[in-house]
């Protein structure tokens, strides 16, 4: 009986536990602590990377705190795994994902998509002595490299649709054998091992691919056109509508004013922000 | 390796060229070793420049504990609060309450039975839909110390019973109160057998911890591949990475040893 009791207790305390929290106010509790908490990945050069003195910096940084001046409050940067920052649920731990994030359907169950602050076009990444691919339509059978749970994987999978986009990709492949890794620089390590070594091709951003390329003294090329153009856009944890207007206005003044543009030149080499 | 010896006679002169023939071993591997790790063509000045910051020799951007300090920090609070928990497991299993019986099983079933980094991510993905919202740091924490505290709880209850029952009816007939006979007979006996395990689990536990980087905490491995990647310097930080971790571990074996020789005393050879 005592054990029957106990159980019951136990199982009542279980169930207090359980109670879903109340959704935390992301506006309200980012002017009240005055402080905004960026979450990016922690080395995805030039979007944020480490310097010298440990700190995070980078396009996405830079652009986050743009935001946060404009809010009046400090900015801090969180550098978990991206599988955490995609899971979603955040429960206040995190508040603003500039994080060169596609929307994509899947992603919008769990996050908010604010506002698009830069275009990125995906591209196909070979070593230097590679001739046999030129296109996206060679890659069939092709053992390819891609960072995991990225639209690039997506891609190769021929189950990316972009909302917002102007034009959805096209797979002009049959299938092809994916390699996904946690980072895209383990990818780039493979792929400088020699041409079909372990990898034969990398899709990956061109931004982050172009850096690569010119760091590898003729390692590694970018071959034919883009494969896709995706907008990139800033997210955030669900349901703060409030929170989401504020910074979608926010952005749209940065755009309007020149400063995503510029801070798109320091970066990026480019100006690919969007055009209001 | 005192009680390894080939023969147990043999004189001290004989253990002097044992030990100096082993150190030459280790002499000649390490400089295979090297040699191999010289192949790489590694930046040898980057590894340097970076190496106070892994080590923990200096605080992070936001003047915390970072690098092999910060991993020490973590596995002090883990290995602390997994004993609490693996002792709190042991007692459970080996009592006659079948509501402690049931818990202690659930809980090491459980720990022992999902990977540690499943676990990682549910502590600190899953707790917060509860409501509390733990940080990264306790977060890491609070994994280790019931996925270590789940093993320890079996090595602890195996020397335990590795005790001779003759040795608690003993002390119950010199008339000593149980908690003596547990505190002067039991534990001493116990732990003889308990040390091994339990030191080969921290410096894993020492290891594993690197799977909290996961969780954007700035210990050894999170520094490693945040350096590695945004210099492209990926295996220079993970070789770097790797000696500080082997250098830990080694002090951890030392302090094995010396546990082991303290509760082994009734054992050495004279």
């Amino acid at each position: 009986m005592r054990t029957i009791r106990n159980l019951s207790i136990l199982a009542a305390a279980s169930v207090a536990l359980l109670q879903p929290a109340l959704a935390g106010d992301t506006l309200d509790r980012v002017m009240r602590k005055k402080v905004m908490i960026e979450v990016t990945d922690q080395a995805y050069p030039p979007f944020s990377q480490v310097n010298d003195k440990g700190e995070v910096v980078g396009y996405d940084i830079d652009v986050a705190r743009e935001i946060g001046k404009r809010l009046g409050v400090e900015v801090k940067v969180e550098t978990p795994t991206w599988e955490i920052i995609t899971a979603g649920r955040w429960k206040g731990r995190y508040d603003l994902c500039v994080c060169s994030m596609t929307p994509t359907e899947e992603r919008k169950e769990v996050l908010d998509f604010i506002a698009e602050y830069y275009d990125a076009s995906a591209v196909i990444v070979t070593n230097g002595d590679n001739v046999a691919v030129k296109s996206a339509a060679d890659l069939n059978g092709k053992r390819v490299g891609v960072e995991a749970s990225t639209t690039y994987e997506k891609y190769l999978n021929k189950n990316l649709s972009i909302p917002g986009a102007k034009q959805q990709p096209a797979f002009p492949f049959e299938s092809v054998q994916i390699k996904p890794y946690e980072s895209e620089v383990m990818a780039f390590q493979d792929l400088g091992l020699g041409d079909g070594k372990r990898l034969d091709a990398i899709v990956a951003n061109y931004v982050t691919a172009k850096d690569q390329v010119d760091k590898s003294d003729g390692k590694f090329k970018i071959v034919g056109e883009p494969v896709f153009h995706e907008p990139i856009w800033i997210s955030a944890d669900k349901d703060d509508a409030e929170w989401n207007a504020k910074i979608k206005e926010i952005v749209a003044e940065m755009i309007k004013d020149g400063t995503l543009a510029k801070l798109s030149e320091k970066w990026l080499g480019a100006d690919l922000s969007p055009k209001s | 390796m005192r009680t390894s010896l080939p023969n147990p006679n043999s004189s001290s002169k004989a253990q002097t060229a044992f030990r100096r023939r082993v150190v030459a071993v280790w002499g000649v591997l390490l400089a295979l070793f090297v040699l191999f790790f010289y192949t790489f063509n590694l930046k040898i000045s980057y590894m340097v420049e970076k190496f106070p910051a892994l080590a923990g020799f200096n605080l992070s951007a936001n003047d915390f504990l970072q690098g092999a300090a910060l991993t020490l920090f973590v596995c002090a609070v883990s290995i602390i609060a997994s004993i609490l928990l693996g002792t709190l497991a042991a007692l459970g299993r080996l009592s006659g309450s079948s509501m402690l019986y049931g818990m202690a099983t659930f809980y090491t079933s459980f720990f022992r039975g999902t990977p540690l980094l499943v676990q990682i991510f549910l502590i600190y993905i899953g707790i917060p839909q509860l409501g509390p919202v733990p940080e990264a740091i306790p977060a890491g924490i609070i994994a280790l110390s019931l996925n270590y505290g789940a093993y320890l709880s079996e090595i602890f209850r195996a020397g335990l019973i590795s005790v001779n029952k003759g040795q608690r009816e003993a002390s119950c007939a010199l008339g000593l109160p149980n908690w003596l006979t547990f505190w002067k007979i039991v534990l001493p006996q116990a732990m003889r057998f308990v040390i091994p395990p339990t030191g080969t689990q921290f410096i894993a536990m020492l290891k594993d911890s690197s799977l909290i980087s996961m969780m954007g905490v700035a210990e050894i491995m999170f520094l490693a591949q945040a350096y590695g990647r945004s210099t492209y310097r990926y295996l220079e930080m993970l070789t770097t990475a790797a000696l500080i971790y082997w250098i830990m571990s080694l002090a951890f074996e030392i302090l094995q040893s010396r546990l082991e020789a303290h509760y082994g005393k009734g054992f050495r050879d004279r």
